[in-house]
């Protein structure tokens, strides 16, 4: 892949004009890969999604360094219907669905750039075909569907609007291993199947690793870490600090102190 | 019976008036104290078209309805969409003031005086008979006008795409935002359609009982319809207007005329005292505020 | 105290009262001096129009001083400010005819039909906030001028009350020149009565309720009590207000209260600038003074007769647009401009540029 689909260039994103969330970071989304953004709370994952997709703004923030290319062209600071219509779709962490209209409702309200009705059929049906269980639930009202439904419900909308980068804020918070199972095998055959690539923001390195092509490693609003999959999962503070896996012996009260040794993002 | 009839009459007129106080608050949570003053402004819009196709009664009409809609979207384009975001009341008063510069203006260019559309586009209204009541010709329309409107706004909102997307963009912004749907573009639709409703009142008013500067008032009495059926709903607002003009109509009649001007604003108080968010509305909507 | 003061810099206190005082620089008590030998001397070198006017402005102060209070720092809005001079001076008028009420008891009449009022307009703000509080305030207003209007029709007074001219002491205020230093005496008066509710703890208390209610509940601030007490007080002012109108008209008729002079206090803190008292007088000022400004630009215009006759419509369109004006551009209003004028004099050659969010 000669051109890669988004690149993140050295942007820095400053809030109120005061607050830097986002500093120095440079990231790459191929077509057709799955890209993890991992890191904990205020690392700035967040920050970044909202900067790609064009949502800055409401929270009076910009990006005021470097620059966010899509597709060869500049979109950093655009406003959030033009990015969305260049085929960049956000699946937000709250509020994912419309909570008083139905699922068939939910789906018929996104925008789909440059599609006729019949086109819009057929992409319902493909919809549906990824998640049969929204097919069941086609009349039910959003507010009443269960964390996993809402998961799929907002990625099902969230493809209607026919992206070629589909940004997730959060896929697994809140919901049951069985369920986020399912959710990322179905991602992976969406990404097959619909040609699209994905930008997953997850605090959970365990479901991200499983899917993730690649993927960067956020702390402070700077990148620490980035590979591939395997490289990361091989990686010992990575193994230590987010999978949860501290080495084989078990360690005692009195050596807490030197527990907490300090992370070297190096090699 | 002539007492059912002026009911049914009056709450055709307050409802007309109050789908588009709820259209734009559902749709922005702006509440548009202007609304009576852009209907006074659709009467004296057909003055002007009724010169314009003198004889071509139906023709003066079609225009004057249609110069709404303009006159809506271009007070969204060029006013309200610099309020999108700012504080809930700035914008409002904005409205407010709105509604004084479009009174001002109206007596600038037209004068003071009693206009008569009616005559001046030629048409007559005669008072038909149903049963042993009488109802004037326009208000008649009225009545139907309102049921015409309420259908097509009903199915418009339940099955039409931008009557989805416009109840999404009322439910949840951002949301809708990040679905590809144009706020603004949303927000421009539901002006011109309150603007276009509220002018259609306006017209069939005039023409049945004359045009005078004090139209707005009808505007502001049917205000508490809408909030009395709940704000957001459409429902409500048929509802509302029905309870409002009975306990106007009936009171009027029983104890005392003066009360005409006072009733709905009794009735308003009444149910922000005992349910605050309406009968349809979401209760939610309060804390919002 | 609670505004940004560039010149207050260098000066260091060491007692309580110095704290407390009300002018804390020299520069501050200077200027003060100089404007009160101007206030005082006014009434002596303007002509009696001027003289009305600035009698006018002080009027106006009271009303605005007092809806400042409710809705810039309590944070309860009120559209039914007019409903509440009516009420003072319609109290005013009719103690006046049915009885020959003097002066010293209509005075505290309309003070008590303000508090009572006040706790019957503040009681939907316990449950309403924002724009359905407003609602309820106008459906209030609407409601005292349909009581101000029935006892018109029902005593006969269709085209008005008229007032005698009221007497202090066996002195009769008649003169123009004595209730321009009356209304000045009571527009200070009223001045400090906020200055000083605002320094204290029920203006901390109306300063927490406005921002976070729940939080200001929490922390053991009775929600209920100041809210009814900034309506109650705010209330009994602006009645104080009728009543002076009521006398200094020698006239009261329920035509003069209508929706737009509610409109027009809410301007007048809007343009004068929410939550600062200078602000509730500059937009008093302002919005007093606005018509007289636009009727003599009219008479400068070369086509005066089409809109002399229309001079109330033109109030009214010029009055909208810079509503519009201040609303859409200018949102901290008069004050905001003035600090900001302050800052680039003295600031310069430095630039202050606030912080973004302006208060919301």
């Amino acid at each position: 892949m000669s051109e890669p689909l988004l690149q993140v260039d050295k942007i820095e994103v400053v809030y109120k004009r005061v607050i830097t969330a986002v500093q120095g970071v440079t990231l790459t989304v191929a077509k057709r890969r799955i890209v993890a953004l991992l890191g904990t709370n205020g690392a700035g994952k967040t920050t970044m999604l909202r900067a790609i997709s064009g949502f800055l703004g409401i929270d009076d923030a910009r990006v005021t360094e470097g620059t966010i290319s899509f597709e060869g062209s500049r979109i950093e600071n655009l406003p959030p219907h033009d990015i969305t219509g260049r085929g960049v779709a956000l699946v937000p962490e709250r509020e994912k669905v419309f909570p008083n209209l139905t699922v068939a409702e939910n789906l018929s309200v996104s925008v789909a750039r440059a599609a006729t009705g019949a086109e819009r059929r057929h992409d319902e049906d493909r919809i549906y075909y990824f998640f049969p269980r929204l097919a069941e639930l086609r009349q039910r009202v959003g507010g009443l569907l269960s964390g996993g439904e809402r998961q799929m419900m907002a990625i099902a909308a969230a493809l209607m609007c026919r992206p070629t980068l589909l940004l997730i804020d959060e896929l697994s918070l809140g919901l049951a291993p069985v369920v986020v199972e399912d959710l990322t095998r179905r991602l992976m055959t969406v990404r097959d199947e619909m040609g699209i690539a994905i930008l997953l923001v997850e605090q959970s390195a365990a479901v991200a690793l499983e899917i993730a092509d690649y993927a960067y490693v956020m702390e402070n609003g700077r990148v620490v870490l980035d590979g591939d999959r395997e490289r990361l999962k091989s990686h010992q503070d990575v193994q230590e600090f987010y999978l949860g896996q501290a080495g084989g012996e078990r360690r005692s009260y009195r050596d807490v102190k030197q527990y907490r040794r300090s992370r070297r993002w190096y090699g | 019976m002539q007492l059912f009839v002026n009911i049914i009459v009056l709450a055709s007129i307050y409802a007309l008036i109050a789908c588009g106080y709820v259209m734009i608050y559902r749709v922005s949570r702006v509440l548009n104290l202007a609304h009576g003053e852009l209907m006074m402004l659709g009467a004296y819009l057909l003055l002007a078209t009724a010169s314009l196709f003198s004889g071509h009664a139906a023709m003066a009409l079609g225009a004057a309805v249609a110069l709404s809609l303009v006159v809506g979207l271009l007070v969204y384009v060029f006013l309200m969409r610099k309020m999108t975001g700012e504080m809930v009341l700035a914008a409002i008063l904005t409205t407010v003031a709105l509604g004084i510069l479009i009174r001002g203006l109206v007596v600038l260019l037209w004068s003071a005086q009693q206009q008569y559309p009616a005559q001046a586009l030629g048409v007559p209204n005669p008072s038909l008979v149903i049963g042993n009541a009488r109802i004037s010709l326009w208000s008649a329309v009225l009545v139907l006008t309102n049921a015409a409107v309420y259908g097509g706004l009903f199915v418009f909102l339940r099955f039409g795409r931008w009557g989805i997307r416009m109840r999404a963009a009322g439910q949840n912004p951002l949301l809708a935002a990040q679905r590809g749907i144009k706020l603004h573009s949303v927000y421009a639709l539901a002006w011109s359609l309150s603007t276009l409703t509220g002018a259609l009142a306006g017209i069939l008013m005039a023409l049945d009982s004359g045009l005078t500067t004090s139209l707005p008032v009808i505007g502001l009495k049917a205000f508490p319809a809408a909030l009395v059926g709940g704000l957001d709903s459409l429902a409500g607002a048929l509802v509302g207007a029905l309870i409002v003009a009975a306990a106007e109509v009936l009171l009027i009649y029983y104890v005392d005329p003066l009360l005409s001007d006072v009733v709905p604003f009794l009735v308003l108080i009444a149910m922000l005292i005992v349910r605050p968010w309406g009968l349809f509305g979401t209760r939610e909507e309060l804390d919002r505020v | 105290m609670f505004r940004p003061m560039p010149r207050a810099s260098g000066y260091f206190h060491t007692g309580y009262a110095q704290d407390l005082a009300l002018l804390q620089t020299r520069a501050e008590r200077i200027s003060l001096v100089i404007f009160t030998v101007v206030l005082v001397a006014l009434p002596f070198i303007v002509s009696p129009f001027l003289l009305d006017l600035a009698c006018q402005v002080f009027l106006a102060s009271i009303g605005a001083l007092s809806l400042m209070l409710l809705t810039g720092y309590a944070g309860q809005i009120s559209l039914g400010h007019a409903g509440l001079i009516a009420a003072g001076a319609f109290t005013t008028g009719i103690l006046a005819r049915e009885i020959h009420a003097p002066f010293w008891l209509t005075l505290p009449a309309s003070a008590l039909t303000g508090i009572v009022l006040g706790l019957i307009f503040g009681l939907p703000s316990l449950r309403l906030r924002g724009l359905y509080l407003a609602v309820s305030t106008l459906a209030l207003h609407f409601i005292v001028i349909y009581l101000g209007g029935e006892y018109e029709t029902k005593r006969g007074f269709s085209t008005g009350i008229i007032i005698d001219p009221p007497t202090v002491g066996g002195f009769r205020l008649s003169d123009g020149r004595a209730w321009y230093f009356v209304l000045l005496g009571f527009a200070v008066a009223s001045l400090l009565v906020c200055i000083n509710l605002l320094r204290s703890r029920s203006g901390r208390a109306w300063r927490a309720l406005n921002a976070r209610e729940t939080v200001a509940e929490a922390l053991g601030i009775s929600v209920v009590g100041y809210k009814l007490l900034a309506f109650v007080i705010s209330s009994s002012m602006t009645s104080v207000a009728g009543c002076l109108f009521a006398y200094y008209r020698g006239f009261v008729s329920i035509e003069a209260f209508d929706l737009f002079l509610s409109i027009q206090y809410v301007a007048m803190i809007i343009i004068g600038g929410m939550g600062s008292l200078l602000g509730a007088l500059l937009g008093a000022a302002f919005v007093t003074v606005f018509p007289y400004v636009i009727e003599s630009l009219i008479k400068q215009l070369p086509n005066v007769q089409k809109l002399a006759g229309d001079i109330f419509a033109v109030n009214y369109a010029s009055f909208g647009v810079v509503m519009i004006l201040f609303l859409v551009l200018e949102p901290l209003g008069l004050v905001g401009i003035w600090h900001r004028l302050q800052n680039y004099f003295l600031l310069w050659p430095f630039k202050q540029r606030p912080l973004a969010s302006a208060r919301k």
